[in-house]
C-alpha cells in the first residue's frame, strides 16, 4: 500500500507515492536524485544525513518518509543561492574544513540551524549544535572556525 | 536480512489528526506508536521489532503540549526533547531534568524525539527516567473504549518498567503525558552520568532530589539507571538520610548504600564490578549537588 504525499524540498514541491516503509534519506537520494544528503551509519550515530526539516537539523535515515508530508525540508543543494555559495560553504572551503567531504552537508545543515537562531554563536555553542556530527579527518578544529567565520560573514552582510 | 540503509519488513502507516482515531487505530494486533522513530526504526532496522502497521503521532494537537496546570509540570507524549529542554518552565523549575535530556544524543535526536517515547522505549540505561523518578513523576496512560471515548489512568513512574525494553503498555495503550509535581521552595535535584565520549548511552546514571529543612535533609531520592534491569530507586541511601542533619560523611556514608539496592551486570559498555565501585562515587556528587540547589549550606 502508497501513501500520497508532498515533499517541499528546497523550495520545490514533490508529489510522491511512497511505502510506509520508505525512509527518507533514500527518497531524497535515489527518487528526487539528491545525492548530497550521505548515508553513514544508519542508526543515528554520525549525522552525516542531517537535513532540515521546517528549520530544524533531523536524521533522514532514521525518518520515515510519509511522517515528512507537507512539511520544508532543506537540503545542501538548497544552499547555493544564484550560482554563489552560501556562506556558511564559502567558509568551509576558506577555513580548510572539509577533508574527505563525507560528513560536510550534515555539518553545514546542523551549523545553518545553529546560525538561523543564533546569529553569534561561541564555539561551546558551535560544538553543542554539531554534537550529532562526527567528522572522522579534521580534528574539528578548522570545523568550529569556518562556522564562527560565516556568522561573522552573515553578521557583516546584514549590517550592509 | 537486515540492513540500517533500508527497512525489508512491510508494513501500513497511518497519521491520525486527533487522539481519538490513533487511539483507534493502535488497538489492532501488530499496530505500534511512531513518535519521533529513533529507537523504533532501529529495532525495525535490526528485525528486533515487525509492526504490522505504524501510527505517527506528532503533530496530534491532544499530544503537543508542554503546560503547568494544577501545580504540575504536564509534558505531552508528542513534545520534543528539544522542546522539553528549552522550555522556560522546565528550565527555571527543573534545571536537572533539562540536564538529563541535554545529554541525550546529537541536536537532532533531540529534535526528533519525545519523553514519553525515551519511557516507552524502557532501556534500562535510558537517561530521563532517573530523574524523573526521584522528581516524583507520574505516567499517564490512555486507550480508546470504542465508543465510549478515549480512557486514562495514571500511575507513578517506578511502576511503569516491568524489565529491560518492558513496561506495562498493553496493546491499543499508549502514554498520553507525563506529569511532575512543582518542587518546594527548598528542594533541589541533580542529574550524573558516565559515559565513554559524550554522545554514546550511559555506562551508569543518576539523579538526586533533596526537600530541605534548615540543616537538615527532610525527604531524599535517589535513582539509578543502567544498574538493575529497570531504572531503580535506591531506598537504603534514602532512609538513610530522612531527618538526617547535614553534613559531608552523611552524604559519602549513605552514598555507600548504594551497593545494596543495585544488581548491575556486565554488558558492552561496562562492567558490573566498575558500576558498583562509581555508583557510590556518582550519587554522592548528585546528593552534594542537590543539597546545594536546595539552598544547604555545605
Amino acid at each position: 500500500m502508497k501513501t500520497a504525499i508532498t515533499l517541499n524540498v528546497n523550495g520545490k514541491e514533490y508529489p510522491l507515492e511512497v511505502k510506509a516503509n520508505e525512509i527518507l534519506l533514500n527518497v531524497l537520494r535515489d527518487r528526487l536524485g539528491l545525492m548530497g544528503t550521505k548515508y553513514g551509519c544508519g542508526i543515528g550515530e554520525c549525522g552525516a544525513c542531517t537535513v532540515l526539516l521546517d528549520g530544524k537539523a533531523i536524521l533522514s535515515c532514521q525518518t520515515l518518509a510519509f511522517t515528512a508530508d507537507g512539511k520544508k525540508i532543506a537540503t545542501i543543494e538548497g544552499l547555493e543561492q544564484n550560482g554563489s555559495l552560501h556562506p556558511l560553504q564559502q567558509a568551509f572551503i576558506d577555513e580548510g574544513a572539509v577533508q574527505c567531504g563525507y560528513c560536510t552537508p550534515g555539518m553545514i545543515l546542523s551549523a545553518k540551524a545553529l546560525l538561523d537562531i543564533n546569529a553569534d554563536p561561541s564555539n561551546q555553542e558551535i560544538k553543542q549544535a554539531i554534537r550529532g556530527n562526527l567528522c572522522r579527518c579534521t580534528g574539528y578544529t578548522n570545523i568550529v572556525r569556518a562556522i564562527k567565520t560565516a556568522s561573522k560573514k552573515i553578521n557583516d552582510q546584514g549590517r550592509e | 536480512m537486515s540492513s540500517t540503509r533500508v527497512i525489508s519488513v512491510d508494513f501500513e502507516c497511518r497519521s491520525p489528526r486527533r487522539l481519538e482515531e490513533a487511539l483507534e487505530a493502535l488497538n489492532e494486533e501488530g499496530s505500534q506508536v511512531l513518535a519521533g522513530g529513533t529507537d523504533l526504526l532501529n529495532n525495525i532496522k535490526i528485525n528486533a521489532v515487525k509492526p504490522r502497521r505504524l501510527v505517527y503521532v506528532l503533530g496530534i494537537p491532544e499530544l503537543e503540549f508542554i503546560s503547568v496546570e494544577g501545580g504540575r509540570l504536564i509534558v505531552g507524549a508528542a513534545a520534543l526533547l528539544s522542546d522539553i529542554e528549552h522550555n522556560r518552565q522546565v528550565v527555571s523549575r527543573f534545571p536537572a531534568l533539562a540536564e538529563a535530556i541535554n545529554v541525550i544524543g546529537g541536536t537532532q535526536i533531540r529534535n526528533m524525539a519525545t519523553l514519553a517515547g525515551n519511557l516507552c522505549n524502557a532501556s534500562p540505561g535510558a537517561d530521563t527516567p532517573p530523574i524523573l523518578l526521584v522528581l516524583d513523576a507520574e505516567v499517564e496512560i490512555c486507550w480508546s473504549n470504542g465508543g465510549a471515548g478515549a480512557q486514562r489512568s495514571r500511575l507513578p513512574l517506578g511502576g511503569f518498567f516491568t524489565g529491560p525494553k518492558k513496561t506495562v503498555l498493553k496493546q491499543g495503550q499508549m502514554v498520553h503525558s507525563v506529569s511532575i509535581p512543582l518542587p518546594s521552595e527548598h528542594s533541589g535535584a541533580a542529574f550524573r552520568r558516565l559515559a565513554r565520549v559524550s554522545l554514546d548511552i550511559a555506562k551508569i546514571n543518576c539523579a538526586a532530589c533533596i526537600e530541605r529543612d534548615g540543616d537538615t535533609v527532610q525527604r531524599a531520592r535517589i535513582a539509578l539507571g543502567s544498574v538493575a534491569p529497570t531504572p531503580v530507586r535506591a531506598p537504603s541511601i534514602e532512609k538513610a538520610l530522612e531527618s538526617r542533619r547535614y553534613s559531608g560523611e552523611l552524604f559519602q556514608e549513605a552514598a555507600e548504600l548504594v551497593e545494596e539496592d543495585i544488581a548491575p551486570i556486565d554488558d558492552v559498555r561496562s562492567t558490573a564490578e566498575y558500576r558498583r565501585q562509581i555508583a557510590s562515587l556518582l550519587v554522592r556528587e548528585a546528593l552534594q549537588e542537590a543539597w546545594r540547589r536546595s539552598g544547604g549550606k555545605e
